[in-house]
């Protein structure tokens, strides 16, 4: 027997039938909804990431004295890196097993899905939206400790220099601060570095560098802005 | 049903897949025409020539399922090589002596494409022990570069259709030759190889 009527009659008698072609039609439909559920989530992450790096205080990483690896790598959004890298993952390879996907060399595709997750993230980040997905987080995931947490916790540091709240009382050359832990202070501000933006204000949320004089006291040699909290608001301190 | 060789020359790749789907005994015009061609490239690969003929059965079994999922951007050669490749790497990976002393059977003279072009020079018992040279060298390279010297060299593709046949990208093709060859290189004594 020929070789080719041996596989017409295995075809035959094992009833063999092709594969219907929805099935591919729909595999290939799923690989590209990955892609782009996998891009749109990786540009989620990065969006928070981008804020995250909005929010970090970077000025205050280099006033440090000491650990400040442990500070900068404390304030990295390990979270949202992690989720931004697993989500590249999927996408790149969804599209690798897309049609023709295998024609895209590893750099370029690790390219295309990067820089459509950053292009989407760094739009999602302009609109807000990913201030308010970070909230949303913090708000209904217990385990996960916001950005503004950290930050709060990073400007809650009166013995090393770092004091944050919102001023209660002004008067010439000190003012009244609460800080997010609710404790007073009498912080004095003369000859420190004010920006305009900084108004000195009762309801203002301020963040300081400066010295520790004893308990309930603090001098600043620089007044900030806190920037940020009042738009993005959070749950518990800072608020 | 039975046809002959003159029906099955008339149509088109194309024509006998849709004929097929209509009617299985198209299939076999598909099996006949590249079926000298497969064989050949099988064994290249260092699949014995008692497995060559099970191996190509199996691809083509392969192949009647897979054929709603032919893309027709691709050459039909194209896709048939790469299921064909597919079925012969799994039954090499199947042999636990596979990468060791594995010789492709590979045909007389075909290898003399990646000599160097100095052959003219060489008595027919040069060339014939120049071509065993180069028999045993390529089967001294990894797989994945073997693979790519065989279709570009012994099967004559195109860097686009190895790619196709391979699924890995042009330049990677691009890549592997350059590496096999300095491989080769390496692995010959012979300043002409």
């Amino acid at each position: 027997m020929k070789p080719s009527d041996k596989l017409i009659q295995t075809i035959r008698e094992q009833q063999i039938q092709p594969v219907p072609r929805w099935r591919f039609t729909l595999r290939n439909l799923l690989l590209w909804s990955a892609f782009a559920a996998a891009a749109l989530l990786g540009a989620l992450a990065f969006s928070v990431v981008l804020f995250a790096i909005q929010q970090t205080d970077f000025q205050v990483i280099s006033h440090l004295s000491h650990s400040r690896l442990e500070l900068f790598l404390g304030l990295l959004p390990f979270f949202w890196i992690i989720l931004l890298i697993v989500f590249l993952i999927i996408a790149i390879y969804s599209i690798q097993y897309a049609p023709k996907g295998y024609k895209l060399t590893l750099a370029r595709l690790v390219g295309y899905s990067a820089a459509l997750s950053i292009l989407l993230g760094a739009l999602f980040f302009i609109g807000g939206g990913a201030q308010r997905l970070e909230q949303a987080f913090a708000v209904n995931v217990g385990l996960y400790e916001s950005i503004q947490e950290k930050k709060v916790k990073l400007w809650s540091m009166p013995e090393q220099g770092y004091l944050s709240g919102q001023i209660e009382q002004t008067s010439a050359g000190a003012f009244q601060l609460k800080d997010f832990e609710g404790k007073e202070w009498t912080v004095g501000h003369e000859g420190a570095f004010i920006p305009p933006v900084v108004l000195l204000e009762r309801g203002e949320k301020v963040k300081l560098i400066g010295k520790m004089d004893g308990p309930g006291r603090f001098t600043a040699a620089e007044v900030r802005p806190w920037g940020g909290m009042e738009r993005n608001g959070r749950r518990g301190r800072g608020e | 049903m039975h046809f002959t060789k003159d029906l099955c020359r008339q149509l088109s790749d194309l024509e006998i897949i849709r004929k097929s789907l209509e009617e299985v005994d198209f299939f076999s015009c598909l099996y006949e025409r590249y079926e000298a061609s497969l064989l050949r490239y099988v064994k290249r690969l260092g699949v014995t020539e008692e497995e060559a003929q099970d191996v190509l059965q199996e691809a083509f079994i392969n192949i009647w399922k897979n054929l709603h999922a032919f893309d027709q951007s691709l050459k039909l050669s194209s896709w048939l090589y790469r299921i064909v490749h597919n079925q012969a790497i799994s039954c090499l990976r199947r042999k636990k002596s596979f990468g060791k002393d594995q010789r492709a059977a590979f045909d007389e003279g075909l290898l003399v494409h990646i000599s160097d072009s100095d052959q003219d020079e060489d008595s027919p018992e040069a060339l014939e022990e120049k071509d065993q040279h180069a028999r045993e060298l390529l089967d001294q390279l990894p797989l994945p570069y073997k693979e790519v010297m065989v279709l570009k060299f012994l099967e004559e593709m195109s860097y686009e259709e190895i790619s196709d046949v391979l699924k890995i990208p042009e330049g990677t093709v691009a890549a592997r030759i350059n590496r096999a060859k300095k491989a080769l290189r390496k692995l010959s004594p012979r300043p002409n190889f």
